[in-house]
């Protein structure tokens, strides 16, 4: 089994009158790598972070410490991998000045694959045995200017046959995670009772990709595939497509921005048209309908939000009518 | 044409015309061919190529060797320009094979037929992972006819399952250019204008039987702007080369095996649109004269559905009536559809997943490449950025590498020239031509 964590060690943390402190999310944290080392001796784990302005490695099985002092009472790897995640993450935070800087979850994603596909090279990972997965804990909403780079990653994760896991613990559903867990074959879990994370960690994430299939792991009800306009960063589930490059933007425009192609002014003129003022807050309104329905996920699976987004959304059929005339 | 000035006999350059027996595995072969006489170019690129190979301290090749590899890979990275091109990527390709008895020549093994189709597999399955968007269809080439073997579908299964019945498709009789040619473009003449029209040709033969001139079908595939490229098994042919240059496509002849594979596997990624607004580099007559070069550009509206799991409550589809829980919601109706990509049926937009698009971003936004860290000063780092493993000491890894130049680093280090940070040679090779994003940037 090959591991490979990712935590992100944004200043969301700090917005806290979570419920869910980072002290108490370390507890957690190595409760759950140690039942991940125990549970097979060859078992390989490395923890990277995306800390504020740089990604570093706390932890990796190939760069081993050494233990200052030895508790008798403990199994010393499991010591072993705490004592090195929390020197780590001491010196770094001795080390920051400024929290302000945006963390580069996607950066780290991208070392992670870099990690595994060293480990693969050098004869470390066989990805058909080790099934090597990544398991994200995201506390950061989406990044849509990470929109580019998180699609690169999830197919180069698809080339590897790498599994993202993505554990949501605090703030919205990411919609670009998701898609990332759900096109890599792996669980996306929005974190609802956080006392009970542990049970969470090990009931989902610690039995390999292959052994989900006979355990009844969480699935993943509603797999948003919206995607990041190119000019303005927004979010969006309609959007403009270049058929040159396909690039998307969230209005009509005369010029592509990344190709240059000029298009039809006639065109743009007729799309603009019919982009009514009844239409343009499309793009809020079923994002605001689909975070509504976010909380009743747990009970009743997508079912009940479907009818209520029909029912709720005056605006679905009028809009369609006008497009159909447009 | 031109040959690389170094003599590495791992590296083949794609470029070069001809047709032999030698694989890069057996440089004796080459030896003594290269000795009798040098009828052909490329040739010249295995000329004396055994005086670089020089043994290290232990008596072993393996560091030269590892050298030529690593040459040849920052090559091959060196080569595309950091700069976003205009490709086209909503394709339509035909791919035509040739079943004639041509094919059952075994100077290929197990013979050529075979190998075409086992390549063609790989190609096919390549192709639509790079181009998600795309059509492709089979026509094959047998006594005389045009043979429509898979019709154009945007399903790898279908393709492969076509291709993969060997019974179908035994090779017989002369193959006809002409009448292939002219199916592949009646299955293409519907197409939008945004939309490429390509034909891709496996051509096994040295002769062609054409019910007409040739030349009529060349003219109206260029004129149709359909792109013809021919892989060729056998030799050049100067009708193929002219089909080729005509119609702005890629010619070439294979090699050996993996040459083949090569040649194929180049002609995966959206080609560079022709006729752009920029004057029409190849083929420009008819293109980049047309007094609306961009014609074709289109700006469609797509929606992004939400897939809905196997647990949410049953309800018709719009495209089939039929009552199931999992599919698609269109953003825009909210009515549900069991597919993607497709069109919605009932408000008629085009409803594709977010993914399909992303796929080919990778060749709009490239890596530009790293600069190779040369000198002991400039290497700073510990340990590689994006792998996090530790440099090789400096003091002992300076000492036998052989000096730097070809872009290949003396102490196996990169340099990101926007981040600057240091990565190793296996990690460069991975962000360039798998992830396509640098670490350190986050693009």
């Amino acid at each position: 089994m090959h591991l490979v964590v990712i935590l992100d060690l944004s200043k969301h943390w700090l917005d806290a009158q979570s419920s869910l402190p980072f002290s108490r999310f370390l507890v957690h944290l190595q409760a759950f790598l140690n039942a991940y080392k125990a549970a097979s001796t060859d078992s390989q784990l490395a923890v990277f972070a995306a800390a504020p302005g740089r990604n570093l490695l706390l932890y990796s099985d190939h760069e081993k410490g050494s233990l200052n002092e030895t508790d008798p009472n403990a199994y010393p790897s499991f010591t072993l991998v705490g004592s090195t995640i929390a020197e780590k993450l001491a010196a770094l935070y001795s080390d920051l000045e400024v929290l302000d800087e945006p963390c580069s979850l996607v950066g780290t994603l991208i070392n992670a694959l870099c990690y595994i596909n060293k480990a693969i090279t050098t004869g470390q990972c066989t990805p058909e045995t080790d099934e090597p997965r990544i398991l994200v804990f995201s506390v950061s909403p989406d990044l849509s200017t990470s929109y580019i780079p998180i699609m690169n990653s999830i197919f180069s994760a698809q080339k590897l046959r790498v599994t993202i896991d993505v554990c949501q613990l605090l703030g919205p559903e990411t919609v670009f995670l998701q898609q990332a867990a759900h096109l890599t074959g792996g669980s996306y879990l929005q974190l609802e009772a956080t006392e009970a994370l542990l049970q969470y960690l090990t009931m989902t994430f610690l039995s390999p990709p292959s052994i989900r299939a006979t355990l009844a792991v969480p699935i993943q009800d509603r797999v948003d595939f919206r995607a990041a306009c190119f000019c303005h960063k927004n979010i969006v589930d309609i959007g403009y497509v270049c058929s040159v490059c396909l690039s998307i933007f969230c209005q009509p425009i005369p010029v592509c921005s990344t190709c240059r192609t000029k298009f039809p002014a006639k065109l743009v003129l007729q799309l603009k048209a019919s982009q009514l003022p009844g239409i343009t807050p499309q793009t809020s309104q079923a994002s605001s309908t689909r975070a509504a329905s976010a909380p009743s996920r747990a009970d009743a699976p997508g079912t009940a939000d479907f009818d209520v987004s029909m029912h709720s959304d005056p605006n679905s059929l009028p809009r369609y009518t006008r497009n159909g005339k447009a | 044409m031109d040959v690389d000035s170094d003599d590495s006999d791992i590296e083949i350059s794609s470029r070069n015309k001809g047709k032999g027996k030698a694989t890069a595995k057996k440089p004796k072969a080459i030896r003594t061919e290269a000795i009798s006489a040098q009828p052909y170019t490329w040739e010249e690129n295995f000329a004396r190529s055994w005086d670089t190979v020089t043994e290290d301290a232990t008596g072993s090749l393996q560091t030269t060797v590892d050298d030529l590899q690593a040459r040849s890979r920052r090559r091959r990275l060196l080569h595309p320009s950091g700069t976003a091109l205009r490709r086209t990527i909503i394709r339509h390709l035909v791919l035509l094979l040739d079943l004639s008895a041509a094919m059952a020549d075994r100077d290929m093994r197990p013979n050529r037929w075979g190998l075409t189709l086992e390549h063609a597999r790989v190609f096919v399955a390549e192709w639509y992972d790079q181009n998600p968007l795309g059509q492709m269809a089979v026509v094959g080439m047998r006594a005389g006819l045009g043979e429509r073997i898979c019709s154009m579908t945007s399903s790898v299964q279908d393709v492969l399952k076509s291709i993969s019945e060997k019974h179908k498709l035994e090779p017989s009789g002369e193959p006809s250019l002409q009448n292939a040619i002219e199916m592949a473009r009646s299955a293409m003449s519907h197409l939008p204008s945004h939309a490429s029209r390509e034909i891709l040709i496996l051509f096994g033969s040295l002769t062609t039987v054409d019910p007409g001139n040739i030349h009529d079908t060349i003219d109206a595939c260029a004129k149709a702007k359909i792109r013809i490229s021919v892989v060729a098994l056998a030799a050049e042919m100067k009708v193929c080369r002219e089909m080729c240059e005509r119609t702005s496509g890629q010619f070439g002849v294979v090699m050996n095996e993996g040459h083949y594979k090569d040649l194929l596997l180049e002609l995966v990624p959206p080609p560079a649109q022709v006729g752009a607004s920029s004057a029409g580099r190849i083929g420009g007559d008819a293109v980049s004269t047309a007094p609306k070069a961009n014609l074709s550009a289109d700006l469609l509206m797509m929606g992004f559905p939400t897939r809905l799991p196997h647990s949410a409550m049953a309800a018709l589809c719009v495209c089939h009536s039929e009552l199931k829980s999992e599919g698609f919601l269109c953003p825009r109706c909210l009515a549900k559809v069991c597919d993607v990509p497709t069109d919605c049926d009932v408000c008629g937009l085009m409803i594709v997943s977010s993914p399909h698009l992303a796929r080919s971003y990778h060749h709009l936004f490239p890596v530009g490449a790293f600069t190779v860290v040369t000198t002991r000063a400039e290497a700073e780092a510990d340990a590689c950025f994006a792998c996090a493993r530790p440099f090789p000491p400096i003091a002992t890894s300076g000492g036998a590498a052989t000096g730097g130049g070809d872009g290949v680093s003396p102490y196996g280090r990169y340099r990101c020239p926007k981040c600057s940070r240091e990565f190793c040679a296996d990690c460069d090779l991975f962000v360039h031509e798998v992830i396509h994003c640098c670490p350190g940037c986050g693009k």
